[in-house]
């Protein structure tokens, strides 16, 4: 395996693999200081998520509950009626951070819950269970719209985290032993070089010597 | 940048959101409807976040991950629950988190 | 590999500002935002900026320059970082509760954790090597 990296065992070969060795070295401190702040920024998010996906949750399940609800009382058409009449005008701010060379999204919403007259629909056909159904489902988008944030910063954060390790561990443990095995091997040959160098010299002056 | 929400789900839950003020809506009917309004939101510039329900996605099967797969970071793409309060066992976060960081974190919540 | 590693510790500060803003215009701005080295924008969060403003007198806004570079150094250890500047170190020690010494202040895992948790888009990481 060794060999494969050297044609020939010589200083100049000695020089380039310790070079390299010393950049894959570097290059897995590094990236294991980026993963350390990977888990860290992960974690910090999975913090906020688990309470996040909560409420959201328990707000969307209330939303559908009223607007079942409502269904039920008002009936069906009248309410796909007066979902077709509200007014569409929800916005939201989206725009990017970074975070260690990762781009994750910063989402930004303006209150959304709404009073009946202002949401659009004709007010002689609906019910006080329209707009409850309404509100409760205007404040899970909000929290929705807050959850997609944490969601997609997560997902983010986790696809980098395994593409960093899976880097980390090809130099821990195949990069790095490799390039070291090089350096051994010719380090080694160049030892037994000097030696054969140095016996061959001594052989030379015994002959010369004894031709005396 | 401002953006606009959009929704993929049964007719109850496309309501609902429709009440609340979201703009762009899909009833499912059939999954290659869905795909093609789901690229097509993807695609819009106009929309920052596409909604859609656990069950939908899973009635699109693998050819979800593969539309999906192929966005920017916008529109954020988040999974939601229908009225039943259906979601998977396995949780995608959960799942990348235990491959990335090799423990378990819990992300999932009760009753969720 | 090779090609990989260079790649990777090209990446590593790519993202950081080609030029900083001072709080003070950060905040007088509609989108405060700087561009980073890949010509990718970063956007501050205006409550970060609005907690900052509270942490400093209003005459030392201008001397604040954001983003906050927390300097990931491999000499200072694993886990530890540095952050310089009189100003930068001043707001941090705030927020650590801690007073910092002289023009620059080491912060230690926990408290980078809390640093990142209040201050996520008025801070980066800087790669030092």
């Amino acid at each position: 395996m060794a060999a494969a990296f050297t044609s020939s065992p010589n200083r100049m070969e000695l020089m380039k693999v310790r070079k390299r060795l010393a950049l894959a070295e570097k290059g897995h401190d590094l990236l294991k200081d980026k993963m350390d702040a990977l888990v860290m920024e992960l974690f910090n998010t999975l913090k906020t998520i688990q309470k996040s996906r909560a409420t959201a949750i328990e707000q969307l399940r209330k939303g559908y509950e009223a607007v079942s609800a409502c269904m039920a009382v008002m009936g069906t058409f009248e309410t796909m009626q007066a979902a077709e009449e509200t007014k569409k005008e929800i916005q939201i701010e989206i725009s990017e951070r970074n975070i260690m060379g990762i781009e994750v999204p910063t989402v930004e919403i303006e209150e959304t819950e709404r009073n009946a007259l202002t949401r659009g629909y004709s007010l002689h056909t609906t019910s006080s269970h329209l707009d409850t159904a309404a509100r409760e489902m205007e404040r899970a988008v909000k929290l929705l719209v807050e959850l997609a944030e944490l969601e997609v910063t997560a997902l983010t954060l986790a696809r980098e985290l395994e593409r960093t390790k899976r880097r980390v561990n090809a130099l821990e443990y195949i990069l790095i032993p490799r390039l070291q095995g090089a350096m051994n091997f010719i380090m080694m040959r160049l030892d037994e070089m000097e030696r054969e160098n140095f016996t061959r010299l001594k052989r030379i002056k015994a002959i010369l010597e004894g031709r005396e | 940048m401002s953006y606009k929400i959009a929704v993929i789900g049964d007719p109850e839950t496309v309501i609902g959101f429709s009440l609340a003020g979201v703009s762009h809506t899909h009833v499912y009917r059939d999954k290659n409807k869905a795909l093609g309004q789901l690229e097509e939101f993807l695609n819009n510039r106009e929309i920052g976040l596409i909604l859609i329900t656990h069950r939908v996605v899973e009635s699109l099967g693998p050819e979800f991950h593969q539309v999906v797969g192929k966005k920017g970071l916008i529109p954020l793409v988040l999974k939601i629950p229908d009225k039943t309060g259906y979601s998977p066992e396995k949780d995608e976060l959960s799942d990348l988190v235990r491959r990335s960081v090799g423990i378990e974190i819990p992300v999932k919540t009760e009753g969720e | 590999m090779e090609q990989v590693i260079k790649f990777e510790l090209g990446r590593l500060n790519a993202h950081l500002p080609v030029k900083r803003i001072s709080l003070k215009s950060a905040l007088s701005a509609s989108r405060p935002a700087v561009q980073g080295k890949n010509g990718n924008l970063h956007y501050f969060k205006r409550e970060e900026l609005k907690l900052l403003s509270k942490l400093l007198p209003e005459s030392e806004w201008d001397k604040l320059q954001l983003p906050i570079l927390i300097a990931l150094e491999s000499k200072l250890g694993r886990g530890a970082a540095r952050i310089s500047g009189e100003i930068e170190a001043k707001v941090i020690g705030k927020i650590l509760q801690r007073e910092a010494t002289d023009n620059e202040i080491i912060v230690y895992r926990p408290e980078l954790a809390l640093i990142r948790r209040k201050l996520p888009t008025t801070t980066q990481y800087m790669f030092v090597w």
